[in-house]
């Protein structure tokens, strides 16, 4: 991950102000930075999002391709994470540099959308056994401040609000042979249901609390931090240990249930505003990538 | 991208059969609500019993061997060594390079021998497992190899890598601040099922009517210090079911604690010159 130096007196500071729930840019222990969601940005992908949280900027694609269920399970459609380090974001990521990274973040979105409820994949499907949607999520990362995974389930979460699928019809023709039709009206498509697609939470440990989205600099101060990956009903569908350094069982208790307050917390509001400006319809002043 | 040129692959779009057998077979099985299909019972700390062994391989510095039920796992040690990337040497403490592979007969579908996306990602928990039992700043500028393989899959994997991976690392000499054991739970409704088997892990045992809260839980745990080093979980679970399990993983790692110390001292003892008398 991109790291900064800290010295050590800057670390003292850092603690101790975690201590007295202050840290460096003001916020408290629980708050998260200035985040903005714009979607439908690239009108290549079925559906779009660009999410940017504090320095730390994500754009995530969406894109429906017909594919062949797997064997297991014929009746669903599936989803492909990929996860991509632009070199912009930090010069470590330059050639294969961020391959380690995404790897990581994409095994970890892996988990986190591997239940049923997530994502209703059974809406999905087309002709059972013989077609489905697979939606291939690309993610990209533009800017590295800290927080990846946050501003990255954030950012699914919008581009799949976001995801028009067309709408297929299957029809019989002559010779019994099943011919896949696309509806002519673009504007004829389906959505998909967010509701219960999980945000991801990271709690850093710094000193003897803990701090939600944290900076580079604070993650530089802490040793382990926890993911934790939260639905809008308070289940939780993944969590994960990362980092060097070890945890008391009752930290990750204290940290598990701060982190299924926030990311609760973080779903009516959202949503909340996906819908806005959902509603904005035409009238709605695109910003992009330079405002 | 390094492709597999020296073994010849059948058809890219043939599966095994085994894919449409164990339906027919989960059908026909009892899911009788108590016992498990090895005799053990849900909702209770029932690890399977492990058979462990260090030393068993000469050229490398430390090796351990465990099975438990039909899982088997070797890991061997290699280091303190010079770390051949001279870039990445760092001058304060030593760096620990983990590594675990299937052996493609080990799965019930035969697996390739270049390392996919699943394995990297076992290898990097285990790196972040290991990392704070080991004393690394005590070997600056070198890097401690750790190399798991797995024999045979039968479920619990990354937990039972842990804790073959901290032994291999003690019978190597590498100093430690305590022993990393892991255990794993496959949480199911209301029970759960300890240290499960590949077929538990993967549902097909399901009691009828458990659809919420279905998960997987792995913690590695380091017994005297009272410290998690590891925690991954999959599934959906509620935040107490999440709470409970990991305490039951904790328990779980508490009752293999004796049995990885007898094995220990054994070897050490083994390895120690005769006494003169």
């Amino acid at each position: 991950m991109a790291t900064v130096q800290v010295s050590e007196a800057e670390k003292v500071y850092i603690l101790h102000g975690v201590r007295d729930d202050l840290r460096v840019d003001g916020r408290g222990c629980e708050d998260y930075r200035h985040m903005e969601i714009e979607t439908d940005m690239v009108s290549n992908t079925d559906g779009s999002a660009k999410v940017t949280l504090g320095h730390t900027d994500v754009l995530v694609g969406v894109k429906a391709e017909m594919g062949k269920p797997r064997p297991m399970v014929p009746d669903e459609g599936y989803l492909e994470f990929f996860v991509d380090c632009s070199a912009n974001a930090t010069p470590e990521f330059e050639g294969r540099g961020g391959d380690e990274l995404g790897m990581e973040l994409s095994n970890t979105l892996y988990k986190v959308f591997n239940n049923r409820y997530s994502v209703d994949l059974k809406s999905l499907c087309i002709s059972p056994g013989e077609h489905c949607w697979v939606l291939y999520v690309d993610v990209l990362l533009l800017q590295c401040d800290g927080n990846l995974f946050d501003a990255i389930s954030v950012a699914i979460k919008a581009a799949l609000f976001n995801t028009k699928i067309p709408k297929v019809h299957i029809s019989e023709d002559e010779e019994g042979g099943k011919e896949i039709e696309l509806s002519d009206d673009p504007y004829d498509c389906m959505r998909l249901n967010v509701e219960n697609v999980p945000c991801i939470v990271t709690l850093c440990k710094v000193g003897h609390r803990h701090v939600v989205d944290a900076t580079l600099q604070e993650k530089a101060c802490s040793v382990a931090s926890l993911i934790i990956s939260v639905t809008h009903k308070g289940t939780v569908t993944c969590v994960r240990k990362v980092g060097g350094g070890s945890l008391d069982p009752e930290s990750i208790f204290e940290m598990t249930e701060t982190g299924k307050r926030v990311g609760k917390a973080l779903h009516a509001p959202l949503m909340a505003l996906l819908q806005e400006e959902e509603s904005l319809g035409k009238k709605r002043q695109k910003v992009g990538f330079l405002g | 991208m390094p492709t597999d040129t020296k073994r010849v692959r059948g058809p890219e779009v043939s599966q095994s059969p085994s894919l449409f057998l164990c339906k027919n077979a989960v059908k026909k099985s009892t899911a009788s609500n108590d016992a498990r299909v090895d005799g053990r019972q849900r909702g209770q700390v029932d690890v399977r019993s492990v058979f462990v062994r260090c030393g068993l391989i000469s050229q490398a510095k430390g090796s351990a061997y465990i099975e438990a039920g039909n899982t088997k796992l070797i890991c061997c040690v290699y280091g303190p060594r010079e770390t051949e990337r001279k870039d990445e040497t760092d001058m304060k403490s030593g760096r620990l390079i983990t590594d675990m592979r299937f052996a493609p007969f080990s799965c019930r579908e035969r697996g390739s021998w270049i390392q996919g996306s699943d394995e990297k990602d076992l290898s990097l928990m285990l790196l972040e497992s290991l990392r704070p039992g080991v004393c690394l700043q005590k070997y600056p500028r070198s890097q401690i190899e750790v190399n798991v393989m797995v024999l045979e899959n039968d479920g619990a994997v990354l937990a039972h890598a842990v804790t073959c991976a901290s032994m291999a690392l003690v019978d190597a000499g590498i100093e430690m601040y305590d022993l990393v054991l892991g255990c794993s739970i496959r949480q199911e409704g209301a029970t759960y099922l300890i240290d499960p088997t590949f077929l538990e892990e993967n549902g097909y045992n399901l009691a009828s009517g458990s659809r919420e809260n279905l998960g997987s839980l792995t913690v590695a745990f380091l017994p005297s210090l009272n410290q998690i080093s590891g925690l991954q979980s999959d599934g959906e679970m509620g935040e107490d079911t999440l709470t409970g399990g990991v305490r039951t993983c904790i328990e779980g790692c508490f009752k293999l604690y004796p049995v990885i110390q007898q094995a220990l001292s054994k070897a050490v003892r083994r390895k120690a010159p005769p006494s003169e008398s």
